[in-house]
């Protein structure tokens, strides 16, 4: 019976370090969750006792139906761009190996390390000297684009190596085109990586600060980091308003990764590693 | 030239080209119209045009001649590293911790990431009004600990602001130390330990003689990656301190957006940007050139 007891000691503990490490998103909903007098109370409760919704509100008032509407056109665009140019690439690249594809595989890597809070001094300049700045949206999608698809490519090209080219030899000895068996076999064959990587990008693009920080000056096409941002320089001290809002970011994003944890947490490896 | 692209390896060509050529546009350019940019005269009156007056190394000259500038490598430095150090101790003994077999182990391991994957400006919020010196939370927990006397301003105090953002910082990291460093530790064979065990080797020995030594590399490469993800941290600062007060927890990359965005001094700010995209690309030329040469050999 003690060895039973002592076997599960890890596990207790593994609890305790986890629940004390996502304890913040814990308080962000706990003060979401209490009433306007209780979230200013000193000492602060740790578990609410009057227990209030005011999410609906929030969202009507702060007019958060717009930010989350940019947000998904930019999480969209982006998804869509990256995918729609990337996944191409990635097969390509993984195809053969020589000096080019080496050069080429080495300055993506190369891009993926630069900081955006570094790229968006020339960005804005160039979109500004370009008139791509009339289209704030487009500018974000373009510029967070270029941001993600290293690692879409990184990621997509490792499940393209990973198909025995056997397979394509075959099927071009059987007189598919190329065309064919890019469409026919190795994109089903790389689904759900291509998924997977997909969903990955797009939390990264809702969570864009940045970008949209810089290149959208219109109150109507912020996304909803930045609609965060402007609440909180007009109200700092509301943290009731703020946790309210930040749950409400914050959930989505959330949702979906516990819902794909092991796959997530599979992807982010592979595009960290290789 | 259709038959080209539909049954040589036209196609495969023009699928590399079009995101190449994507990238070239919207990375490659800007890097090097931003080199130029940062020896040219910019100002909001010319801002738009191409035709730009050329003043070589005046804009780095004002650079290094502002008197914030030597605080701000100060604090980078002391942001990047201390970060750094943190993230990859506390999740190196986390990864040992949790690559042992028990109920949950690897479910529990993969939520970790929750807080990687939440947006770091909304991350900043809520540790904003953790660390709040009045009602916040923190604060409040060392008090019943006896630990302080009265309220503790961590993100108004200009001594303490650059170590409670590299704190919430280090906190943010620990995920990617502890998932990656877990891949690693996976991958050393379990024989290994039982012979040492065999041997009378006890768990802080088999650390030390075995851990350490074979996990080096992925450590080193590890620790590159981290440096890069390191310098990208925006969000936070932006919503933690927006580097203030008075630049005290100002980091250089947070230092050139607010230089061009804030203060429209758009030289300055691709000047401070072109000497840190150098640094970023030394070190990841390293890591690229690192990886690539033990995965060959």
């Amino acid at each position: 019976m003690s060895r039973r007891v002592t076997s599960y000691i890890p596990t207790l503990i593994a609890i305790t370090v986890l629940g004390f490490y996502l304890f913040p998103i814990y308080w962000m909903y706990a003060t979401s969750l209490k009433g306007a007098a209780e979230s200013m109370q000193y000492p602060p409760t740790l578990w609410p006792q009057d227990i209030t919704f005011r999410h609906v509100e929030v969202f009507n008032n702060l007019g958060m139906g717009r930010y989350f509407w940019n947000s998904l056109v930019i999480t969209c665009g982006v998804v869509a761009l990256t995918v729609l140019l990337g996944t191409g690439t990635a097969y390509a690249l993984s195809l053969y190996r020589n000096r080019w594809i080496d050069l080429a595989l080495f300055l993506i890597l190369l891009l993926q390390a630069l900081p955006p809070s570094l790229m968006v001094t020339p960005l804005f300049v160039l979109f500004n000297m370009t008139g791509l700045l009339d289209w704030p949206r487009l500018s974000v999608v373009l510029a967070v684009c270029a941001k993600s698809m290293p690692f879409y490519i990184v990621i997509c090209r490792t499940a393209f190596l990973s198909v025995p080219s056997e397979l394509r030899e075959a099927a071009l000895v059987d007189g598919d085109s190329r065309i064919g068996v890019f469409f026919r076999i190795m994109l089903p064959l790389a689904r759900n990586v291509i998924l997977i990587s997909a969903v990955l990008i797009g939390i990264q693009s809702m969570g864009d600060y940045v970008y949209s920080r810089s290149f959208i000056y219109d109150t109507e096409l912020l996304p909803l980091t930045v609609g965060l941002s402007t609440f909180v320089g007009a109200e700092a001290t509301n943290w009731l308003g703020i946790m309210t809002y930040t749950s409400i970011l914050v959930t989505p994003i959330l949702f979906v990764f516990v819902l794909l944890q092991r796959r997530l947490v599979s992807g982010l490896t592979a595009g960290a590693l290789k | 030239m259709i038959g080209f692209i539909r049954d040589r390896s036209g196609f495969e060509i023009l699928l590399a080209l079009v995101s190449i050529a994507y990238l070239f546009a919207f990375a490659g350019v800007p890097f090097i119209f931003n080199i130029v940019m940062s020896m040219q005269k910019v100002e909001m009156m010319n801002l738009a045009s191409m035709q730009r007056p050329f003043v070589g190394l005046e804009n780095y000259r004002d650079v290094f001649a502002n008197p914030d500038f030597w605080l701000i490598v100060r604090n980078t430095l002391l942001f990047l590293g201390l970060s750094t150090i943190f993230q990859l101790c506390i999740g190196l003994a986390l990864a040992v911790f949790f690559s042992r077999d028990f109920l949950g182990a690897s479910f529990m391991r993969g939520l970790f990431l929750a807080a990687w994957i939440t947006p770091a400006f909304a991350i900043g919020q809520i540790w904003k009004w953790i660390l709040s010196g009045d009602t916040g939370l923190l604060n409040y927990a060392l008090e019943s600990l006896g630990l302080i006397d009265g309220p503790v301003y961590w993100l108004s105090d200009p001594d303490l602001a650059l170590y409670a953002v590299i704190a919430v910082n280090i906190w943010l990291g620990i995920p990617y130390y502890l998932l990656l460093l877990s891949v690693g530790l996976a991958a050393i064979p379990g024989d290994l330990y039982e012979a040492a065990e065999l041997d009378g080797a006890g768990p802080v020995a088999r650390f030390w003689t075995i851990t350490l030594p074979l996990m080096r590399n992925t450590i080193l490469a590890l620790v590159a990656l981290g440096l890069i993800f390191t310098l990208q941290q925006f969000d936070l600062i932006a919503a933690l301190t927006s580097g203030g007060p008075v630049n005290s927890s100002n980091v250089a990359q947070f230092w050139s957006w607010q230089l061009s965005f804030q203060k429209f001094d758009f030289a300055a700010g691709s000047a401070v940007s072109v000497l840190m995209l150098f640094v970023v690309v030394f070190i990841s030329a390293i890591y690229v050139a690192s990886t690539r040469a033990e995965r060959s050999s």
